[in-house]
């Protein structure tokens, strides 16, 4: 049986935290893609009910200040990957 | 909640509840000692205080511009706030007198707060509804046995 030395085991656990963390921030680009896409919806009714600017925005804000919440977690994690191990 | 109509008012009263909520956590940090917590999350609610406003800034300039530059504009802004995420919670990862989790927590307390106030509206709404019902039941009984 192979037997690794403390440092590669070490060296393998860092990389594989890292490739994690990595694997964790794609989680961070759907909420973009998701806001962005949005927002274009929001310009095509304002332009098609200006009167319902207002109730827009309001909607729009709330919808992404919860949409942005899996991205943060995501972030979290990575952060705990990088910095902790 | 959705009767608000003026984002401004919307962003202050999310902005009032949010500090409401948050009063359990610092006086939680200030009676048991533990000042990084309370350092932590208070650092978390400013940046995500700012960060909202921010984002009502960004939502009404993105109003104004055509449907594909909006969504692009949108998108960009999005990914400069990620950044000022991640920078903050690396400063909270990284000084020792700050909590990291707390921060975390802070920086989630508007969007915690959003899904509370809309679960207790749904519940508020769901309740009247039944309400309503009863009465108007209560009232065909008593016509019938009027009758």
């Amino acid at each position: 049986m192979v037997e690794f030395s403390p440092e590669v085991i070490d060296m393998v656990i860092r990389a594989a935290a890292l490739l994690g963390a990595g694997f964790a921030m794609i989680a961070g680009i759907g909420p973009g893609i998701g806001q962005g896409y949005a927002a274009g919806k929001a310009v095509e009714s304002v332009a098609r009910d200006p009167e319902a600017r207002g109730n827009i925005i309001t909607t729009m804000l709330l919808g992404q200040a919860v949409a942005e919440s899996t991205g943060i977690y995501s972030l979290v994690i990575a952060i705990v990957l990088i910095f902790t191990i | 909640m959705n009767n608000i109509n003026d984002p401004n008012k919307m962003q202050i009263e999310i902005l009032k509840r949010t500090y409401l909520i948050s009063i359990l956590p610092i006086a939680y940090g200030l009676i048991s000692g533990e000042f990084e917590t309370l350092l932590g999350f208070i650092f978390g609610l400013v940046i995500s205080t700012l960060i909202l406003r921010l984002r009502v800034i960004n939502i009404e300039r993105s109003l104004d511009m055509a449907e594909e530059k909006a969504e692009k504009f949108i998108r960009n802004r999005y990914f400069i706030e990620y950044t000022i995420y991640f920078v903050v919670l690396a400063v909270a990862r990284l000084n020792p007198s700050l909590n990291f989790l707390a921060t975390a927590v802070g920086l989630f307390m508007i969007k915690f707060t959003v899904l509370l106030w809309m679960l207790l509206d749904m519940v508020r709404g769901g309740l009247n509804k039944k309400l309503q019902e009863y009465k108007k039941l209560k009232e065909d009984k008593t016509e019938k046995g009027g009758n």
